[in-house]
């Protein structure tokens, strides 16, 4: 027997009360670990962003759009290797409604070149940058759909009207989480085409691929000073700040998301303050015997945070105990296949499994710290008074 | 032991009498007073009260409720001070003494059997003995090894890995004993050690405590109402209103 022990034996001593504490500290913490990873999916794309690409866009804001002459200029500029243009499209399955997925018109050799990390069978790569109407469609978004090589899909476009009918030449997956593979990609020229007026020749934003990561701020800087002195300028960013961007309009959720987390574990804290001080009180007569026997009161501190750093390690066991294979062999892949865009990689983060377990077991410090304080001031007479 | 404890030789009516093996003095109160306040109401337990009890003394202290018994043995046991007036037990000036001086006096040199036994329920009768050796440089062997021999003592080596509440009345209280004596401390103080307990049981542990004065030479400074354990101790003292009589 050690000191430790009389704390662990205490802590089994009202099992009922233990046991709910240890449930509410692992739901808690399952609801911590779930937002946590809602936080760290949805920033994923940005995470895993290559470092050799930048994005340029309109100064202003991404709704307007770029010559598309701006790629060979952008690709004349020292340092970068090949410029591929994007253009948000915006289309619908109206047979799937209110299924959300990216549907995004590209230079295919281009796109193909700056996104090396896209993984497509050669014969359908070939298929799609031969065929005007071929579409190349994410993995996860064509299951879901039921889309296969060969199909005819059409599409009904939200920024550019009417129905547009593609073929479906080809499904990638990706080699890297930066990439979702719920997106549709199509020929920017049977968009082009198309169009009239001011509309024709743009581009939403290019994307280049630099020859060295680390002169990235560097280039960056001198595609926008090479457009400086025209009528359209560009602000140009790294691949991760794109991505941070386009976070920085659901920021304001994801602050309350992550605030919504820290709560909970708040409630944790005062749950399990609740049972230790409970704790205490019953055992008042206890700590007076301990005290009388020769304990110090710094004893007595150690067993009451030892009790509560118990029940948190306990709660942390079962809360992840639950929660990752609840995500793991469910939830996660559930997620990915239906909200892909959204999130295209769902898993918790092993950083988020230890940053759980260690805040359960200082927050069970934290939660002690009022009773063990209160325990280790007890007058030793009148602790012995008391019964029970 | 003090020079002081040394020089002063109790008198006859103060220290312990009828016991052979009883020695110069081990406590010595002097001039002691003991206040509390209840609000702005002040209570004096102990007044102005001299007390000398010779090493190897076994000593009953009586009184009616509220006569200052328990007071008077929280102050031997250095668990309270005294409001007035010196303390002296075992050598040690227990007035002079911080809280966590006297913590760790009181592990050495004070053993406490309680009327209510008060034992860790969680723990065995074995865990419970070995407890106080918790705070000394002992290894886990030896210190097992000592509790077997404090529970052999008082007859429980049969019981030493049931927990409490699988023992009677009579038996925590003897592992309450086996506890008390484990560290080899010089004095046990016993709060109404048999107030729980039937006849039987008492006379046990009455048994016990004579054992542990006559055959270990320990100081007992026990309070009591019970006239029958009150016969077993060599010196018998009267608490009145915070004196004694």
């Amino acid at each position: 027997m050690n000191l430790g022990t009389l704390a662990v034996k205490n802590v089994l001593r009202n099992k009922t009360r233990t046991i709910m504490t240890v449930v509410a500290v692992a739901v808690a913490l399952v609801a911590f670990i779930l937002l946590q990873t809602v936080l760290t999916a949805w920033t994923a794309a940005a995470d895993a962003a290559a470092k050799d690409r930048i994005a340029s866009r309109h100064k202003v804001s991404w709704v307007m759009s770029l010559p598309l002459k701006y790629v060979s200029d952008i690709e004349q500029v020292p340092g970068v290797q090949k410029a591929a243009p994007f253009v948000w499209f915006g289309g619908k399955d109206p047979n799937h409604e209110d299924e959300f997925f990216a549907t995004i018109a590209v230079d295919p050799p281009k796109f193909l070149e700056v996104y090396d990390e896209i993984q497509v069978e050669p014969a359908e790569r070939e298929e799609w940058l031969q065929n005007r109407r071929g579409a190349l469609v994410g993995d996860v978004i064509a299951k879901k759909l039921g889309w296969k090589v060969g199909d005819k899909v059409t599409i009904v476009g939200q920024i550019y009207g009417g129905d547009w009918e593609f073929h479906v030449s080809g499904i990638y997956t990706a080699k890297r989480r930066s990439v979702d593979r719920s997106t549709l990609w199509f020929h920017w020229d049977y968009l082009n085409e198309s169009l009239s007026g001011r509309r024709k020749d743009q581009v939403g934003w290019i994307v280049a691929r630099i020859d060295d990561p680390g002169r990235s701020a560097e280039i960056s800087k001198a595609i926008d000073a090479k457009f400086e002195e025209r009528d359209i300028q560009t602000l140009t960013m790294s691949e991760r700040a794109l991505q941070t961007s386009f976070l920085g309009m659901v920021s304001a959720v994801l602050k309350a998301l992550n605030v919504v987390s820290f709560v909970i574990l708040l409630i944790m804290v005062l749950i399990l303050g609740n049972t230790v001080a409970m704790g205490v009180r019953e055992r008042t007569n206890e700590y007076g015997v301990l005290r009388a026997i020769g304990f110090m009161p710094k004893h007595i501190v150690a067993f009451v945070l030892g009790e509560a750093v118990t029940i948190g390690a306990l709660g942390a066991i079962v809360g992840i105990a639950l929660s990752y294979p609840m995500v793991e062999r469910g939830l996660g892949r559930f997620i990915e296949e239906n909200m892909g865009s959204y999130f295209p990689y769902f898993r918790i983060a092993p950083s988020t499994l230890v940053t759980a377990a260690v805040l359960a077991m200082a927050l069970g410090l934290v939660a002690a710290a009022i009773p063990a304080f209160r325990a280790s001031k007890l007058d030793v007479v009148d602790s012995l008074r008391r019964v029970g | 032991m003090s020079d002081d404890a040394k020089d002063e030789a109790p008198s006859d009516e103060e220290s312990g009498s009828g016991n052979g093996s009883a020695g110069p003095p081990i406590i010595e109160l002097k001039g002691i007073g003991k206040t509390y306040y209840r609000g702005k109401e002040r209570l004096d337990v102990l007044k102005d009260l001299d007390l000398t009890i010779a090493e190897g003394s076994f000593e009953a202290l009586m009184g009616p409720s509220g006569s200052g018994k328990s007071t008077l043995l929280n102050l031997i046991a250095g668990l309270d001070t005294a409001s007035t007036g010196t303390i002296r037990v075992a050598g040690a000036d227990l007035n002079a003494m911080s809280d966590g001086e006297r913590a760790k006096w009181r592990a050495s040199t004070i053993g406490f059997v309680f009327q209510t036994y008060n034992l860790m329920p969680v723990l065995t009768a074995l865990e419970n003995v070995e407890l106080p050796l918790l705070l000394t440089n002992l290894g886990s062997a030896e210190r097992k090894t000592r509790a077997k021999t404090a529970l052999k003592v008082v007859g429980l080596e049969d019981r030493m890995d049931h927990h409490p509440r699988q023992l009677s009345g009579g038996q925590e209280q003897r592992v309450t004993i086996a506890r008390a004596i484990v560290t080899d401390p010089k004095i046990i103080v016993a709060d109404e050690p048999t107030g729980d307990l039937d006849r039987e049981n008492a006379d046990e542990i009455l048994n016990l405590l004579d054992k542990l004065n006559q055959e270990f030479n320990k100081t007992i400074v026990m309070v009591t109402h019970d006239p029958a354990a009150a016969d077993r101790a060599t010196q018998l003292r009267q608490l009145d209103k915070g004196a004694l009589k």
